[in-house]
């Protein structure tokens, strides 16, 4: 970090430190030590002394105390030549920063007349506000922790002009952030210039005047402090439990607008400790490499126009969108809704003209969320019963996006869209048709509202692996030829791309222990060559689960050391099974169907057992209801197999991981496969017509047996003996 | 949603009496319209006088060679669907679906269970749905059509299609399709139903509920393949058709 920064940080926490000492020492001599100090009617004592230290001060004397934990922080300012400071010492400074705050504004609140109103609202020359009382901390304070407002901008100085405060204050209202405003710059501050502009304030319409010298910040971050205390379940000292909570629960940032001086650098400096970052209208130093607060630290310069996206971004704030807004109903109810030709007003795409859908990934500063462009006509500018070209082409960026997810996004096309009310949507990539109802555009639907509707239902359902999105709607022929071949381009990239992942390939995989509700002890490894036995997860879906929600049912598992490759075998894939197995698995191979093979729930697409005998394997698809040659129906067999218990000689599996290279590979892989039913021989035949040609064998789809030639272990064996199956070359399974 | 199938021995004119009652629903009731061709041995679009362009059995026969690599990197469900709803044949006055040849060997099992919701899911979006099935009803079961409002039993004067009329009506019980009324039409009368079709009627357990007379015209047409969509207006047999599907639907004309 840079050394100018800590300096006028550390050089503002001294200078404040100096200050709070000087009236403190002249408020005891002309009130004494035991005049009482307090918020009114709060109960928290002086809310940041008694949660980050667990101190109960009530009188001016106890405030001695209070400073002399501020001086033990104070690190001393950096020489010119000397040393480099870090950011350890900045964090205390802050800390410092923050005791002088609190000492100075207490004292403010000995005064008569009180320099602040204690009401929710601004009233006549009023404005200024100070700390909340606890009745508004437990009106607001729990919006914080329920989501309603997800947190809150400390706007610090003034702006420019009157019209850049408004607009900066609506576009957080517009977030459902509260804003706390405080500490004038040069006499002015953000709260007297919407106070000019005939702008209501106080606790009610979320624009809250704390006060107007740089400590009244103080209030702000003693609010949150008591939102950890009475929402959190922090104890008082818990300062970890306290900072933790705030940088984790509370998306709160500070906008520091007009010139920054050392006071408020030490403010800022304070700040982080909470985990809130600052963004900054002027140029001063930035504090960039992350490690206290999610992202960045200090950011600047940020022009006025992008200040508060930027703040929603550096803080890692997620937007949610509870409505979509459109004219029409919208709802799962919608999907499978046909538009028939005669009720058609548009056809887009499908059979007669050109389009497709596409997602990419964009850098931060590309993407302006919530950008909607419709390229070409919109619905009011085409005759009634047109057939139009039609490609959707979305941009996202954000911190935890990767390309891998582009696909996974991409196929909600249809699915969102799907739920709108008179609108009919087939299809996915270069395959597109979509159909408007004449009833939907008479409603107001536009093109434009596919972009709505993506906007809101991606954000709400995959916000998580994204920050913004905007979206383009072309609807002109020579636009859509212009860029399909792009999107071609990349379509094919993708499915080569996963087809080629090996488990080789990647150093982690991912657990699914969705089903520990009824199998308490099974934990699924998902591979990219071994999809969920349930047939519904595999690696990218799995990666991208995790990264939607980090503490859910998909958690990433390092392999580690590896135990034996043939088997598949890993130091951390033991010890991640043996940790969720609730200690009750110790070893687990991935190819093996022999050897301590991998468990399963009960959701089995498959069910594959030795047949010894014959040297082979069966496999049974669930819907198969007949008797298989082990003489277990799949029902019997799913009562052995399941319930998180290795069972030897028997695995659940997908569908999918019968053609992976990977299936039972320790034990010599497809090769052994002696009996299918027939409806998934059926289904599979061409990935065993595949695996046949890998292994030389032109017939091997004809050497397997099924229900309509062999039923018990004897036909089996009687039928792949007469057909040569390799099984019975293969080396013995046991 | 109401559903009327139509089903007989073939040869009686069951699809003429189809395209009948898909004629005067559109004009008398709603354009809302499914028709259904689930009879492969003839070819209801051509006396429609519609063109065909795939039908559910070649649809499914392109997934099942296609398998594991579909266009677009979509998943079988999502690609049965769009084949589906572009098959569809569309006209001012009904939209037409033809199920197509019936499987070949093999498993079908899979593919079907797709169609079942893929066909389910469609049908809601029609008022009626008007299925012409062939006299084993092999569709019906396997695609699922679990309430039939009307099942329309065609027969002509011939013992032994009268004999068929039977064996479907008792076919339905075996059939997981519940059916709310089931009648009996008499395709091909000349002037009065004879006692001795009267009696086989009876011993079939059957219910007569009208009879449509010979329509020569029609027949000629039907016999070349002809389109017979635009001539019905005039013809005998619409005209027992109006007064049948007047009582069918409780219809009053203003």
């Amino acid at each position: 970090m840079s050394r100018l920064i800590a300096t006028r940080a550390i050089r503002g926490a001294h200078k404040l430190v100096a200050r709070a000492e000087k009236e403190l020492k002249q408020e005891i001599e002309e009130k004494g030590p035991q005049t009482k100090v307090e918020f009114p009617n709060t109960g928290y004592y002086l809310p940041i002394s008694y949660g980050i230290l667990g101190l109960k001060i009530e009188t001016i004397g106890g405030l001695n105390e209070l400073l002399e934990e501020a001086k033990k922080l104070l690190p001393p300012i950096p020489d010119e030549k000397l040393w480099l400071p870090f950011l350890g010492h900045t964090l205390d400074a802050g800390m410092a920063t923050l005791f002088a705050d609190e000492i100075i504004e207490a004292i403010k609140y000995t005064q008569d007349p009180l320099p602040y109103l204690s009401e929710p609202n601004p009233r006549d020359e009023h404005l200024w506000l100070g700390a909340a009382n606890d009745v508004i901390l437990r009106e607001r304070g729990i919006e914080f922790v329920d989501g309603t407002a997800p947190g809150f901008a400390v706007c610090v100085g003034y702006c420019p002009t009157n019209e850049i405060a408004v607009k900066i204050a609506r576009e957080l209202q517009e977030k459902n952030l509260y804003v706390f405003m405080a500490a004038a710059t040069e006499g002015k501050s953000m709260a007297q210039q919407l106070q000019e502009e005939g702008i209501q304030m106080g606790w009610e319409t979320r624009l809250v005047p704390y006060g107007d010298d740089v400590t009244a910040c103080i209030h702000s971050l003693g609010f949150s402090t008591r939102v950890a205390l009475s929402f959190g379940g922090a104890q008082p000292g818990d300062y970890r439990k306290i900072l933790h909570y705030n940088k984790n629960r509370v998306f709160a940032f500070i906008l520091a607008l007009g010139p920054v001086d050392d006071e408020k650098h030490a403010q800022a400096a304070g700040a982080i400790n909470y985990g809130f970052p600052t963004i900054a209208d002027t140029d001063i130093d930035q504090i960039l490499p992350t490690g206290i607060c999610t992202y960045e630290h200090v950011v600047s310069p940020v022009s006025h126009d992008k200040i508060v996206s930027k703040a929603i971004e550096v803080r890692g704030l997620k937007i949610t969108i509870t409505k979509v807004p459109i004219p029409v109903p919208f709802g799962p109810a919608f999907q499978g809704e046909r538009i028939r030709k005669e009720d058609m007003c548009v056809e887009m795409a499908g059979q007669t003209k050109p389009g497709f859908e596409y997602l990419t990934t964009k850098k931060l500063d590309e993407v302006e969320d919530g950008k909607i462009e419709v390229i070409g006509p919109e619905i009011d500018e085409i005759e009634e019963g047109s057939k139009i070209p039609l490609a959707i082409w979305i941009e996202v960026a954000g911190r935890e996006m990767q390309p891998d997810f582009e696909p996974i996004l991409e196929r909600q096309i249809h699915d969102f869209i799907n739920c709108t009310n008179g609108v009919f949507h087939m299809g996915q990539r270069d395959i597109n048709w979509v159909r408007i109802s004449k009833e939907a555009k008479q409603k107001g639907f536009k093109f434009k509202h596919f972009g709505s509707i993506l906007h809101a239902k991606l954000h709400g359902e995959y916000g998580k692996i994204f920050d913004k999105v905007q979206i383009k709607i072309f609807t002109q022929e020579k636009d859509i030829l212009d860029l399909i071949g792009t999107a071609r381009k990349v379509y094919k990239k993708r499915d080569e791309r996963l087809a080629d992942m090996t488990d080789e390939s990647t150093d982690t995989y991912y657990s699914c222990t969705l089903c520990q509700s009824f199998a308490p002890n099974h934990v699924c490894i998902i591979t990219p060559e071994r999809s969920g036995l349930c047939g519904a997860y595999n690696w990218l879906d799995g990666k991208a689960a995790y990264n939607i929600n980090p503490t859910g049912p998909n958690q990433p598992v390092k392999k580690g050391k590896v135990i034996d490759a043939v088997k598949g075998q890993w130091q951390d894939v033991n010890e991640f099974i043996y940790n969720n197995s609730h200690k009750t698995l110790e070893i687990f191979n991935a190819y093996s169907i022999i050897e301590h093979p991998m468990t399963s729930c009960g959701c089995f697409e498959c069910i594959c057992c030795v047949l010894p005998s014959t040297n082979g394997v069966m496999i049974v698809f669930r819907d198969y209801i007949g008797m298989t040659p082990v003489g277990m129906k799949f029902s019997t067999l799913a009562g052995m197999v399941g319930g998180g218990a290795q069972t030897p000689g028997f695995i659940g599996h997908s569908k999918q991981y019968i053609g992976s290279a990977k299936f039972i590979s320790a034990n010599g892989g497809a090769k052994r496969i002696v009996w299918m039913d027939r409806a998934l021989k059926e289904e599979m035949e061409p990935v065993i017509r595949k695996i046949g040609n890998q292994e030389g064998i032109e017939n091997f789809f004809d050497m397997i047996a099924d229900d309509t030639n062999a039923v018990t272990e004897e036909e089996v064996l009687e039928y792949i003996t007469k057909k040569n199956h390799l099984a019975l070359s293969l080396p013995a399974l046991f | 949603m109401k559903t009327i199938a139509i089903s007989g021995k073939g040869g009686t004119g069951k699809t003429t009496v189809a395209i009948l009652i898909i004629r005067w629903l559109s004009e008398h009731v709603s354009k809302s319209l499914l028709a259904v061709d689930a009879d492969p041995s003839v070819n209801l679009n051509d006396l429609l006088g519609v063109e065909l362009k795939e039908t559910v059995g070649s649809i499914r026969e392109e997934m099942r060679t296609l398998a594991s690599s579909l266009p677009g990197g979509m998943t079988k469900q999502r690609f049965l669907e769009y084949k589906i709803q572009s098959s569809l044949v569309e006209t001012p006055d009904f939209d037409l679906l033809a199920m197509g040849r019936p499987e070949g060997l093999g498993c079908y099992c899979y593919a079907n269970n797709l169609l079942r919701d893929i066909l389910g899911t469609l049908k809601t979006n029609y008022e009626y749905i008007i299925i012409d099935n062939e006299a084993g009803m092999e569709h019906l079961s396997r695609h699922n059509v679990q309430n039939i409002d009307f099942l329309l039993i065609i027969s002509d004067l011939s013992v032994r299609s009268i004999q068929t009329a039977g064996k479907i009506s008792r076919l339905l019980k075996e059939l997981e399709t519940r059916v709310q009324e089931k009648y009996l039409i008499l395709n091909r009368v000349q002037g009065s139903v004879p006692q001795s079709a009267k009696k086989v009627i009876k011993d079939e357990g059957l219910r007569l509920f009208c009879s449509i007379p010979d329509d020569e015209n029609l027949l000629k047409m039907d016999q070349k393949g002809k389109p017979i969509w635009h001539f019905l207006s005039d013809s005998p047999a619409y005209q027992a058709a109006d007064q049948f599907m007047m009582k069918l639907m409780n219809f009053k004309r203003e």
